[in-house]
């Protein structure tokens, strides 16, 4: 057995694990990973069946070992591309069986070790035709369903992302991601399909690009969250927020002005109310960017409106979208209705209550 | 939020496209159950697997049977590598759970799960491909009738012996590190029961005797009659451990709560809060709802979420005393301090009591309910109409429908507003119960009101807080009464934390101080205010409400709560002041304070769910 470092793994550990490391058929090529006396160790076991090898069989096992306490996710599609290229290896030029090709081995290990700690990648050359690369890939939690009605929004500034690495349809779209434009606006004047540009804007929050924020509106309503104390505690969000929302050519707005328009925002108060209350603070602040950028960090929430229709008549349909499920954006959106459109239409219905959440 | 209007399923197309995403939404569902609970010994006969559940279909044990024979399970045979290039390992159709621990035979878990004698006492896991193995090896002491047989020449019968046993759990692969710590406790606490249950009456050896004779038995038969069974389809009814295990998998993978009485006489009792704490579909780490329930305070009160006479049933005989008088003495409109007289219990044991309940999904923790309380509709709460909620709020409130009742709180809307309704033919105290039935069920938020200090920036001043304003609590010696800083689950404390009667006896002393102008109080004033810098004193100053030394003296008191992070409710307790006093020292001072509404960081874990 080799080992990088040499030290790293005691006698006992090695005698207790054994068993998973070197496994009985059942276990072969599936990847296993063991926690025991403060390490982790993670391998995947091969078999290769011969003639030609004493007991008629070769069994190898090249893994990693870790402190048990380490995220080993990333680590296990490495173990098995290598425990798959060791075997291609071994199998085209017997290189693990080979005596003077296995010396290799521990050099191999070597660089694998640092390279891995140190960049996240390596790059191990085997012989002249045979070159293994390696990197570890962040695992990220997946992203939200894309809806028609949901604005994207960068979180960083666009011009940061080298656009020819995207694929084509992102690349059509990147333009019109204004964080003002929807989903279904974005289809429409990119002329890209709809699902496509949902699955594009997915794939882009699921790198952390962008955020989605909802549609704006000077009609709609918003409320503070408790984040929204992290403006006054928080000294970078502080900087960061004075930043985005000062009008282009202004001297910075000051805090307590954009504090008090985030604080003004209450549930029945829409956005044109604000605005006729808090003139003299927006002097210096575009109002469409301070809803941006309370949206994405969380300091204020949209308070959607959804009808519901309590019906006591029993011969009706069924409401299909008047249920408290569907939001006056998503209705608006799926029947190419405007706001005031379905406000008129639901106001003269005696059967449907509106929620506000 | 857009998870829960997905629900309602317009476009065929939508779906499909996103089937991904929605499998992995249910799928999450079963992150937190298990898939087997497995139990192996390893002793003097080897390593044996005694029990699984569930078990295999009768098809599959026969390849299992044979052990040169792959598992039909296994991913990549080394003919599939030479094929795929990069080596990268294709995607299979994915494998249902049952499939996925089905794949491992009887002989191999027994070899990997019964750990070599070193492993024991600790938490142990291994993951092969998809399937997490979680348990807790224990050691069992050598029985007695080895000394015995070395000493004692007669001929005994060969009694097998165990050297140690684990009861393992198989998960998802990728399931939640905070649901595998919770399974690993499970099975630490079901191997102390056994353990002693071993050691009192040899309890384990003589049902591992029996599950083995059955399986003994069932190989037998199999050979001659050639008709494979499965032996643990036998066990169960032998077997009360084996009863316990199914039981407790059952448990697990419904409702969450487990309840075992090993050998009929030592109680397991556990819960696993991934399945009890949901909230609007997703699960609330246990880690932050222990941090939330250290953060609680004497104000607040203690809400059930089943009726008194349902829970005092659910709990054992042998239960704390201290338990059901807090029960029977609890009440939504009853803070903790007073729940801590009402019961005659001291407040640190109504803290743990309260947050075992809490723990436990039986109660959650609100502001006490009162006329002032302002609530409005939870932005997680379910308002479809064809929701469950709906018909159980038709039932318990006939001739009202939820919808109705909740739109009234679009608008925050407080108690006394809600019980002066134009439809007069409502009762009030049915009203209240109404409020009380929509907080149970985490439909209504609470808002409160917090306040910060913020001047008017001079003209050269920077519009951003200096440094050296940040940290103004600290330096006024703010005073925040805290809950018994030593509140975790199960650890006592000292005494000093304990004895919080009234609010701060410091404070409302200012009320006893001669009032007026007194240099005592001038100097008093002076100091707290020079927290503040050079400009922000001076504007304060300014304000024509300052030239009432009372006034300034109470908002000088107050200062350091005017960083957003108390509300109106928690200064009125801890300064002991009334409602109406706080509102007018605000609006007296309005030019320098920003007044905002927003629900209870600390306790709005009990009604929507984290990031």
């Amino acid at each position: 057995m080799k080992k990088v470092p040499e030290e790293y793994i005691s006698r006992e550990l090695f005698d207790t694990v054994q068993v998973y490391i070197i496994t009985k058929p059942e276990l072969q090529n599936k990847l296993i990973t063991v926690t025991a006396m403060g390490k982790k160790l993670i391998g995947c076991p091969v078999c290769i069946e011969h003639k030609k090898y004493s007991r008629n069989a070769l069994l190898f096992n090249l893994g990693l070992v870790c402190d048990a306490r380490t995220k080993t996710c990333a680590l296990e599609p490495i173990v098995k591309k290598l425990s798959g290229y060791l075997t291609t290896l071994e199998l085209e030029s017997g290189f693990i069986s080979n005596e003077e090709s296995k010396q290799k081995l521990l050099p191999i290990m070597s660089t694998l070790l640092e390279e891995l700690n140190a960049t996240g990648a390596c790059t191990l050359p085997i012989d002249e035709s045979n070159t293994i690369n390696l990197k570890l890939i962040e695992q990220r939690r997946d992203p939200l369903i894309v809806q028609e009605y949901d604005v994207p929004v960068f979180t960083q500034c666009k011009d940061h992302f080298i656009k020819s690495q995207w694929d084509l349809t992102t690349q059509q779209i990147l333009a019109y991601i204004d964080g003002f434009r929807h989903i279904q606006k974005i289809s429409a004047e990119a002329d890209v399909e709809l699902n496509l540009v949902r699955i594009a804007v997915q794939n882009l929050l699921y790198y952390g690009v962008v955020t989605l924020v909802s549609i704006f509106q000077y009609s709609n309503v918003y409320c503070t969250t408790p984040t929204v104390q992290s403006l006054i505690d928080d000294r970078s969000i502080q900087e960061e927020c004075l930043n985005y929302v000062t009008k282009k050519g202004q001297k910075r707005a000051c805090l307590r002005d954009v504090f008090q328009l985030y604080c003004g925002l209450t549930p029945g108060t829409t956005v044109r109310d604000l605005c006729s209350r808090y003139s003299q603070q927006l002097q210096r602040v575009d109002e469409r960017r301070l809803i941006q950028y309370g949206l994405m960090k969380a300091l204020i929430r949209r308070l959607q409106k959804y009808p519901v229709k309590v019906t006591r008549d029993e011969r009706s349909r069924p409401p299909r979208l008047y249920t408290g499920c569907h939001s006056y954006d998503e209705i608006c959106c799926k029947t190419g209705m405007s706001y005031k459109e379905l406000d008129e239409r639901l106001e003269n219905d005696p059967n449907i209550i509106v929620c506000w959440k | 939020m857009y998870i829960h209007s997905s629900s309602f399923d317009l476009q065929g197309e939508r779906k499909s496209m996103y089937k991904q995403s929605e499998n992995s939404f249910f799928k999450r569902g079963e992150k937190t159950s298990p898939i087997s609970v497995i139990l192996v010994t390893s002793g003097s006969r080897g390593n044996k697997l005694l029990f699984r559940y569930p078990f295999q279909r009768v098809a599959d044990c026969t390849s299992s049977l044979t052990t040169k024979q792959r598992s039909p399970y296994a991913l990549n045979t080394t003919g599939d590598v030479l094929e795929d290039p990069d080596g990268d390992s294709r995607e299979q159709t994915p494998l249902t759970d049952q499939q996925l621990v089905a794949g491992f035979s009887d002989i191999i878990l027994a070899t990997i799960l019964a750990t070599k004698s070193d492993m024991c006492g600790k938490k142990f896991e291994l993951k092969i491909d998809n399937v997490r193995f979680v348990g807790h090896p224990t050691l069992l002491q050598h029985p007695h009738t080895i000394q015995v047989s070395k000493t004692d020449p007669s001929p005994k019968r060969e009694m097998p012996t165990m050297i140690l046993f684990s009861v393992v759990f198989a998960l998802r692969a990728n399931a939640d590190p905070s649901v595998i710590s919770c399974m690993h406790n499970l099975s630490r606490r079901i191997a102390i029961a056994l353990q002693h249950e071993e050691r009192r009456c040899q309890y384990l050896t003589r049902e591992a005797k029996l599950m083995l004779a059955v399986q003994d038995e069932v190989t037998n038969m199999t050979e001659t009659d050639g008709s494979p069974q499965s032996p643990f389809r036998q066990i169960l009814p032998k077997c009360k451990l084996a009863r316990d295990l199914k039981e407790a998998y059952d448990s697990l993978c419904t409702t969450g709560v487990v309840r075992l009485h090993i050998n009929n006489w030592l109680e397991v009792s556990f819960c696993l809060p991934h399945k009890i704490h949901r909230v609007g579909g997703n699960h609330v780490p246990p880690e932050a709802l222990e941090r939330s329930l250290k953060a609680i305070r004497p104000y607040h009160a203690l809400l059930l979420l089943d009726s008194e006479k349902a829970l005092l049933a659910q709990l054992p005989l042998d239960c704390s005393p201290a338990l059901v008088r807090l029960i029977k003495t609890c009440s939504a409109v009853k803070n903790l301090q007073q729940l801590a007289q009402d019961a005659d219990l001291n407040l640190l044991q109504i803290f743990q009591i309260a947050a075992h309940l809490v723990y436990w999904g039986k109660a959650i923790i609100v502001y006490p309910l009162c006329e002032n309380n302002v609530y409005m509709l939870s932005p997680h709460a379910n308002i479809s109409l064809y929701s469950p909620l709906a018909e159980a709020f038709g039932q318990q409130f006939p001739g009202h429908d939820l919808p109705s009742m909740l739109a009234k709180f679009s608008l925050p809307l407080s108690l006394s507003e809600f019980r002066n309704p134009l439809d007069a033919s409502v009762q009030e105290a049915q009203l209240i119960q109404m409020v009380v039935w929509m907080l149970q069920r985490r439909l209504l938020i609470q808002l409160h009101t917090y306040v910060c200090l913020l001047v008017p920036p001079s003209e050269e001043e920077p519009g951003l807080l200096r440094d050296e304003e940040l940290p103004l609590v600290a330096r006024v010696g703010g005073r925040s009464l805290s809950t018994p800083s030593a509140l975790s689950f199960g650890s006592p404390t000292s005494s000093d934390d304990m004895t919080l009667t009234s609010p701060s006896m410091d404070n409302s002393s200012a009320e006893l101080l001669p009032g007026g102008d007194s240099p005592l109080n001038r100097r008093m004033t002076e100091t707290l205010l020079a927290s503040l810098t050079e400009h922000e004193r001076q504007v304060i100053l300014n304000i024509p409400a300052a030239q009432s030394p009372e006034d300034l003296r109470m908002f000088a008191r107050l200062l350091h709560y005017f960083r957003g992070h108390h509300h109106l409710e928690e200064i009125m307790y801890n300064e002991n002041m009334r409602r109406s006093q706080l509102k007018t020292l605000f609006d007296k001072f309005r030019s320098v304070l920003v007044v905002t509404n927003h629900e209870d960081p600390v306790i709005s874990l009990f009604q929507s769910p984290l990031e």
